[in-house]
C-alpha cells in the first residue's frame, strides 16, 4: 500500500464517520425545530406526536425517535417487571412536567393539542409527584 | 453488699410496670382489619417509575430533543 492509498483510505473513513454521526444529530435538529414551530410535541403516553403542519421528513424522524423510545421503554420495563405502557406513561409525566417549554404543544391522552403557557401543565392524576 | 445496689432498680421497675399494666389492654379484633386503598395499581407503578423515567430521559438525550 502506498502512502497515497493510505491517505485516501483515511480520508474516506473520516467522511463515512462524518455521515454516520451527522444522521441522528440532523434528525434531532429538525425535530427540535418542529417542536418550537408546534409541528410536533410530547404526548402523555411517552411518545412524540405530530400535528397537521408537520412535514413528511419531520413525521419520519418522529417515527424513528419513537421506535428508539419504545426500545428503551421495553428494556426498562423488563428490568422493573412492569409493562411497557407503564414506563412510557411515567416518562410522559416527566416530559410534560419538565421538558415542554412555553409556546410548545403537547397532548394528554387522545385530547386536542394544546399550547403550553407559563403555568405548569395540568398533569394526569396518575403522574402524582412528577413535577416535584 | 451487692443486693443493696439492686433495690432502687427493682423499685423503679415495679413503679413503671404497675401503671403500664393497668392502662394498656390489647384485644384481638373479631373481624379482619380492612384497609381500603383507593388507588389504582397502575397509578402506583407509574409513581414508582418516575425516577427511572427521569434517568432514562437524561441518559438518552438524542431520544428527547427539546
Amino acid at each position: 500500500m502506498t502512502r497515497k492509498t493510505l491517505f485516501l483510505t483515511a480520508a474516506l473513513g473520516t467522511l463515512a464517520a462524518g455521515f454516520i454521526l451527522s444522521g441522528p444529530a440532523r434528525a434531532q435538529a429538525s425535530v427540535a425545530q418542529a417542536l418550537s414551530a408546534g409541528a410536533a410535541g410530547e404526548q402523555s403516553d411517552g411518545y412524540l406526536g405530530v400535528t397537521g403542519s408537520a412535514s413528511p421528513a419531520v413525521r419520519a424522524e418522529v417515527e424513528a425517535i419513537n421506535i428508539k423510545r419504545r426500545a428503551a421503554y421495553t428494556d426498562l420495563a423488563a428490568k422493573r417487571g412492569v409493562t411497557v405502557a407503564d414506563v412510557a406513561a411515567a416518562t410522559g409525566c416527566q416530559t410534560l412536567a419538565s421538558r415542554v417549554k412555553p409556546g410548545q404543544v403537547y397532548r394528554i391522552g387522545t385530547g386536542p393539542w394544546q399550547t403550553k403557557g407559563n403555568d405548569p401543565i395540568a398533569l394526569p392524576a396518575y403522574c402524582a409527584t412528577a413535577g416535584q | 453488699m451487692k443486693r443493696h445496689y439492686l433495690r432502687p432498680g427493682l423499685i423503679a421497675a415495679a413503679m413503671l410496670s404497675t401503671p403500664l399494666g393497668g392502662c394498656i389492654s390489647v384485644k384481638a379484633p373479631d373481624k379482619p382489619i380492612e384497609i381500603n386503598l383507593n388507588v389504582k395499581v397502575q397509578q402506583e407503578v407509574v409513581v414508582r417509575l418516575q425516577k427511572d423515567a427521569q434517568e432514562l430521559i437524561e441518559n438518552n438525550p438524542e431520544l428527547f430533543p427539546e
